[in-house]
């Protein structure tokens, strides 16, 4: 009996060494990561970007625990009622009924966080599902998938929202984002599936394959881990493009009218004449749009380069 | 003969997806809450008008009996009256439809032809002041909020200079004007529009820079360029005619992949510049409850966008001589 238990313990150290303590190498190849991305000058200024406005959510609680006029949506001011310029009771202005924009801003900032972040998660989760599956199994799953994502990436999303909202009415703000997930999972398949294509004929899943584990465990447990740092870089240029839509929307009008965005913020100046009238309620949103893309932008692309060596090489030649 | 049988193969798929969308938007509009009678006929329509409608979409008829006549009706070009317009809606739609193919086509040529000669440029510079001035500025611009940078520009360049009209594509005084000649006309045009296709171009050209730019430097690197040069040929020959349409593959690719992202941007710019084309009717439309003109005006944009699909997949097999069938 001891002699078999002390065999057992035995026949496992070896297996113990062949993947060391799994939790500290994480650890060490994110640190390993860490530093690459470090040596990007863009990659930093994209996180820094994403710090403040991150902040910038965070703080948009606040000014409605000051004072009730300075909510973005019900708060009017009672000795205002057009918009005004910066002052120091408004720092931004007011809009057209007295409301505070600089909360209004900040308020933007957590709508895009919230929008941009679940929206892609969704489409990365649906994505990297589709293009495993596809990738996998092959053949007519394959095809059927993958022409699927075809159709869905030959249409301009923005304009089947429209039409979608015409049938079904004003979109509230959850729905969007399903929406919008529906419609970006289709291009994270196709890399996913290119990725799973080239894994699932590696001798370890073969060797997996023969050892008897069924489609679902290869699928979550040898090629999933392999494919999920793909699917999280093309999370980072899904929040922009998720941000990017409800923008347009609420800009042209058919957004969620219960939430402040920047895009909203952006419609309101437009369609109350204001545009020539009050430049700083009408630069604000857009320079927080465009940099909120550009920082998520930049963070995507230094994370290609931790991912992708070649495109190291580069940088390094120039 | 290959490349012929490559367009053909490629047609007809482009055919069997436009047949999906239309068949989506079918059910889309059928299964939506409401009466599908409410989707074709307008309240301040008479009973007579309503009853020829409801026959002829077959609103009286069995679901599959609607699909097929909905289907005939599209070959046929019928697609209702405009509840808005009180016109047939395919009258509006060929009014449009060549206002929208001039502005984009115009402005996606720009762009990639920008794109395509900056990123050779720049890739072959590198490192230079050049390069990393106007890779930051197409990075910028590239990032721009495309709405926003419309109102600035009219801002700026409409509103406080004065140089370009505010909105639409003509003035009525120039074309209402007998004397006016095309040449005038056309100017006028080109005039209305500097300001939308500016927005479309500085949003765009940055991005087809930067791939240009990137797959430049691949291809620089490779070893037939080294062959070139040690052949001693001229610099501009080996970056020209040796990298450049190697290295242009790429992009054109993802010219074919972000056609349906970009008219997304062209239904905005024309709305915010009231240009009267398709995406502008297709904003208006919903928002007016117009729906015979809604959908007719999408389908119309997804068979534009399959359409100039077809065209960059043609220009890219045209190119790249391994693509046959």
């Amino acid at each position: 009996m001891s002699s078999r238990e002390g065999k057992r313990t035995n026949s496992s150290k070896p297996r113990h060494r062949a993947f060391p303590r799994t939790g500290i190498r994480w650890l060490r190849h994110l640190e390993e990561n860490w530093r690459i991305y470090r040596s990007n000058p863009m990659g930093m200024a994209g996180l820094v970007l994403l710090a403040l406005f991150g902040l910038m959510a965070l703080a948009s609680f606040i000014p409605p625990l000051i004072d009730p006029i300075y909510d973005p949506m019900s708060g009017v001011d009672p000795i205002i009622d057009t918009s005004t310029g910066p002052s120091w009771r408004h720092w931004l202005g007011t809009d057209f009924m007295g409301r505070d924009i600089f909360s209004q801003l900040l308020t933007g900032a957590r709508v895009a966080f919230m929008i941009g972040i679940s929206a892609a998660f969704m489409a990365v989760a649906i994505g990297t599902l589709v293009g495993m599956t596809a990738g996998y199994f092959g053949r007519t799953v394959d095809t059927l998938l993958m022409r699927l994502a075809d159709i869905i990436m030959v249409l301009p999303g923005l304009l089947v929202i429209l039409i979608l909202s015409s049938v079904v009415g004003r979109l509230s703000i959850w729905n969007l984002v399903i929406i919008i997930a529906l419609f970006k999972w289709a291009g994270v398949s196709r890399v996913i599936r290119a990725q799973t294509l080239s894994l699932s004929v590696r001798p370890y899943i073969e060797a997996a394959r023969v050892a008897g584990a069924s489609h679902a465990r290869i699928l979550f447990r040898h090629i999933l881990p392999n494919v999920l740092p793909l699917s999280f870089l093309y999370m980072t240029f899904g929040v922009t493009s998720a941000i990017l839509i409800e923008a347009a929307l609420s800009f042209l009008g058919f957004g969620d009218p219960s939430t402040v965005s920047w895009g909203m913020m952006l419609q309101w100046v437009w369609k109350t004449g204001h545009m020539f009238k009050a430049p700083y309620w009408l630069i604000p949103p857009g320079v927080c749009i465009s940099l909120i893309t550009l920082s998520f932008y930049l963070v995507g692309r230094a994370l290609d380069e931790v991912l992708n060596p070649r495109l190291r090489k580069e940088v390094l030649e120039q | 003969m290959n490349l012929r049988l490559f367009v053909l193969v490629r047609s007809v798929q482009i055919l069997i997806t436009f047949f999906i969308i239309m068949t989506l938007l079918f059910v889309l509009f059928r299964l939506a809450p409401g009466d599908p009678v409410a989707f074709l006929t307008d309240p301040q329509m008479t009973e007579e008008e309503v009853a020829l409608l409801s026959q002829q979409f077959g609103l009286d008829q069995p679901l599959h009996r609607q699909y097929l006549l909905y289907v005939w009706n599209f070959i046929r070009g019928e697609f209702g009256i405009s509840f808005y317009y009180h016109r047939p809606v395919v009258e509006i739609l060929k009014d449009r439809l060549p206002k929208t193919a001039l502005l984009f086509t115009t402005a996606t040529i720009l762009y990639a032809f920008a794109g395509i000669t900056w990123g050779k440029i720049l890739a072959w510079k590198r490192g230079s002041l050049l390069d990393t001035s106007v890779s930051l500025f197409g990075l910028l611009t590239h990032t721009f909020f495309l709405p926003w940078l419309a109102l600035i520009l009219i801002w700026i360049f409409a509103y406080h200079l004065g140089w370009f009209p505010l909105n639409a594509m003509i003035s009525p005084e120039i074309w209402l004007d007998p004397e006016s000649g095309w040449l005038r006309k056309g100017l006028d045009i080109l005039h209305h529009m500097v300001l939308p296709l500016a927005v479309l171009f500085l949003t765009h050209f940055g991005g087809y820079t930067l791939v240009m730019r990137s797959t430049m430097l691949e291809t620089l690197r490779e070893d037939y360029i080294l062959t070139a040069r040690a052949k001693g040929l001229p610099e501009k020959v080996i970056r020209n005619r040796h990298a450049a349409p190697n290295a242009a593959l790429p992009v054109v690719t993802s010219l074919g992949l972000s056609l349906a992202f970009s008219i997304n941007g062209g239904a905005i710019t024309e709305t915010i510049f009231s240009w009267p084309g398709l995406g502008r009717e297709l904003v208006f439309s919903v928002s007016n409850s117009d729906y015979p003109l809604a959908q007719a005006s999408f389908l119309l944009i997804a068979a534009f966008v399959l359409v100039s699909n077809l065209i960059v997949d043609i220009i890219y097999a045209y190119l790249d001589p391994r693509i046959r069938y």
